[in-house]
């Protein structure tokens, strides 16, 4: 409770600040005219939708960095729906992205809840288990490179569990490693939203559930999870994007391999247009993963209910 | 401030920004390359920079055109070369790999075509070793000048591991499978391959290639004859290298091992496996890595000879070198022209033998002793010299566009992805020009 509390006065103090704040006129006091917004709106504009438009037009167009870009008409188009590894770069982006919500998902809001907790030894170990967000992708990734060696990493030492150890040579404990390296990575983040969300619910409503006898376990899942609900939706749309997105793993831990099993379309895109120079045809791989990802988050956000933006203390 | 002045405000605000991110945007645009009195040398960035820096200090002290070196870390470069090479920082003289590196920028009619400078002082040409020199010639006309080390693809052993086992360094295909048999009785990795980086894997297709059919093969297949894949003798290499992989002779988790963050060759260093098969960089890989083993128990031979091939024993594979070529519109052709001269001078050769490599030109010979290895460096100037075939990598030779698809098939092969048939469909599958 005093988390809110603290909020709400600092806010409170804000709104009087900018209300006594001279030569501001009376009509728009405290609502920010369009000036505010334009360096925004004009960093948007250069920045994501200028290029944007760029890709879509060089997605109808054939261009290898050299000569000028020639107009191809729907060639790149059609040749992506025709191409297997295309269509199986997808699935494996969709894939991967669902494994990464189920796995992360549960992980997430169990550490999160215990996070939000008040002792002073689950601050420090909250702290440690941070660090993996404060690194880069890259480092993560070759860490993990090193430490799954077959040969002079963890599984030669546990071969009982590992086998020969041949992780990047079989397309299930591909994208195993891949999933547990991102997990490894972005749970730390997830957590962290939980965490905040959790220390937002009211205390009232723990004291009221405790006086009609409820537990630990029934707390949980009648008052922290339904509250959390909007903190669901948020984590879990920035791992769909994250998740459709990734790149530096799949770059560093297996290059797309064995053979195209892990080429997600993230990766793809970035062969035909940096090893193949083949920049008509990334494009159009860039537009489609783009309207994937929208799709994905305007689904997401209409079946949650996410747009009302409904506040979860209704009823209090 | 009432209402009507608030619009103008609006605008200038939104004004000054996009100003200023335009301004921001078009900064990276300021350095000219080519409009100034100096030549740009664009290097792939790595150890091999300090002879680089040497010679252009040496160019500098007699031209009035000075030299600039500018280099790009190693991974990047090849990207960032294609990015810049049509734009106004384009270099003047650049690094390449020849073949089918720098072949788009020919069909693009950026490459300036080495023949009138090679007319006028034909020890551009004649000073280097032909074999070598012949992988920057593009439809007929030279496009570079070797610049750096050759690279032939050699067969490396762990002389400790097979003396234990008695065993010495297969002169044939058959004496190999066999030392692959009884190694891998022994409970010994036969052979350490980085498959994970793939191009490793690719080196066993190319020599493979040669031996049975002949370098011929390949060059066909170059120039868009797709049938050459499906020919009895591609079938009699694939079967054969199958045979091998069938008998565990690569292990069962090479995908699994890099080359490039030292998994292979530690594996050879530590006795748990006797052979790879690598560029002649390992060498100096292991000097670094593993001094001790370097010293005592590392050797080499030649890959071994198949019987009934169509190729000489004595034909390589590899990089054969680094190039330098010229852009067309560089403004100082004739200060280019005398600094590609110092890449056949003897300092040159000097200086890169004393850091490992080993030049092709036609006077390195005579300086040899002065090598960071003597024996090392004489062993493979002769192969080199003495090859009637030096088949450019696969993957250099080819175009940039089939370099995924060509790398993947090699992988897929190996871990039994696919079939011969089925790496005889996704070769025929490459494109070519």
């Amino acid at each position: 409770m005093t988390t809110t509390a603290t909020a709400v006065s600092a806010d409170s103090k804000g709104v009087e600040r900018s209300g006594r704040r001279p030569g501001r006129s009376r009509e728009g006091a405290g609502r920010p005219g369009f000036a505010w917004a334009a360096p925004a709106a004009v960093f948007f504009g250069l920045f994501a939708i200028v290029p944007l438009a760029l890709v879509v037009a060089l997605s109808f167009a054939s261009w290898n960095g050299l000569s000028d870009p020639e107009f191809a008409g729907l060639d790149n188009w059609k040749k992506l729906f025709d191409d297997p590894i295309m269509i199986k770069s997808l699935w494996l982006s969709l894939l991967l992205t669902l494994l990464g919500v189920v796995v992360q998902t549960p992980l997430s809001i169990l550490l999160g809840v215990w996070a939000a907790g008040h002792q002073r030894n689950r601050a420090v170990l909250s702290a440690i288990y941070f660090v993996p967000l404060l690194l880069s992708a890259t480092a993560v990734s070759v860490l993990w490179r090193a430490v799954l060696d077959p040969n002079f990493g963890v599984p030669a030492h546990a071969k009982w569990l590992f086998g020969d150890g041949n992780l990047f040579g079989m397309q299930s404990s591909a994208i195993g490693v891949l999933i547990f390296v991102s997990t490894w990575q972005f749970t730390p983040l997830h957590t962290l939203i939980y965490q905040g969300a959790a220390r937002s619910v009211p205390r009232v409503l723990y004291q009221a559930a405790e006086i009609d006898g409820a537990g630990r376990y029934r707390q949980f899942f009648h008052i922290t999870l339904p509250q959390l609900r909007n903190s669901v939706v948020t984590s879990m749309i920035l791992m769909v994007v994250g998740g459709l997105t990734t790149f530096d793993t799949v770059l560093i831990l297996t290059q797309g391999g064995p053979g195209t099993d892990t080429t997600i379309s993230a990766y793809y895109m970035y062969q035909k247009a940096f090893k193949s120079f083949d920049y008509g045809a990334a494009s159009a791989i860039g537009v489609m993963l783009i309207l994937v990802a929208t799709i994905i988050s305007l689904v997401m956000v209409r079946l949650t209910g996410y747009d009302k933006m409904n506040s979860t203390m209704e009823g209090m | 401030m009432t209402r009507r002045t608030r619009l103008p405000r609006t605008a200038l605000v939104g004004g000054a920004v996009l100003a200023m991110a335009l301004s921001m945007s078009a900064c990276g645009g300021d350095d000219s390359a080519s409009g100034d009195d100096k030549i740009h040398v664009l290097v792939y960035g790595d150890a091999t920079n300090k002879v680089e820096k040497q010679l252009i200090a040496t160019f500098n002290k007699t031209s009035k055109v000075k030299a600039v070196l500018d280099t790009i870390p190693g991974a990047d470069y090849q990207a960032k070369l294609q990015t810049i090479i049509n734009s106004k920082q384009a270099p003047d003289v650049f690094f390449n790999w020849g073949g089918g590196s720098i072949k788009p920028f020919v069909d693009a009619g950026l490459l300036l075509p080495l023949d009138d400078f090679i007319a006028k002082d034909p020890g551009l040409k004649d000073n280097f070793l032909p074999s070598v020199f012949n992988s920057t010639v593009v439809d007929g006309k030279a496009y570079g000048i070797p610049m750096r080390g050759t690279q032939p693809v050699l067969m490396f052993n762990n002389s400790k591991v097979l003396k234990d086992n008695g065993l010495t360094a297969p002169k044939t295909w058959d004496e190999l499978v066999n030392a692959a048999k009884v190694l891998k009785s022994k409970g010994v990795t036969p052979i350490a391959l980085g498959g994970g980086d793939k191009w490793p894997t690719l080196m066993w297709f190319e020599y493979l290639y040669d031996r049975v059919a002949g370098p011929e093969l390949f060059q066909s297949a170059l120039k868009g004859d797709k049938d050459v894949w499906a020919s009895d003798d591609s079938k009699a290499a694939l079967n054969k290298l199958k045979e091998l992989i069938d008998a565990g002779a690569f292990g069962t988790n090479f995908d699994s091992v890099k080359f490039t963050d030292g998994g292979s060759p530690t594996l050879l260093a530590t006795g748990k496996a006797a052979f790879e098969l690598m560029g002649s960089w390992e060498y100096s890989t292991l000097q670094d890595s593993q001094p001790d083993f370097a010293k005592s128990d590392l050797d080499y031979s030649a890959f071994p000879a198949v019987d009934g091939g169509k190729g000489a024993p004595t034909d390589i594979v590899g990089n054969t070198n680094n190039f330098y070529s010229v852009l067309k519109k560089t403004k100082h052709p004739e200060a280019v022209a005398e600094f590609l001269k110092l890449q056949y001078s003897d300092q040159f050769v000097k200086s890169q033998l004393s850091i490992g490599n080993l030049p092709t030109t036609t006077n390195t010979e005579a300086q040899l002793d002065g090598a960071a290895s003597p024996d090392y460096a004489r062993f493979q100037y002769d192969l080199v010299k003495n090859a009637p075939s030096f088949q450019l990598s696969w993957d250099q030779a080819y175009p940039q566009t089939a370099g995924t698809a060509l790398t993947t098939a090699v992988q897929q092969f190996f871990n039994g992805g696919i079939d011969v048939d089925g790496f005889i469909k996704a070769m025929q599958a490459l494109p070519t020009s």
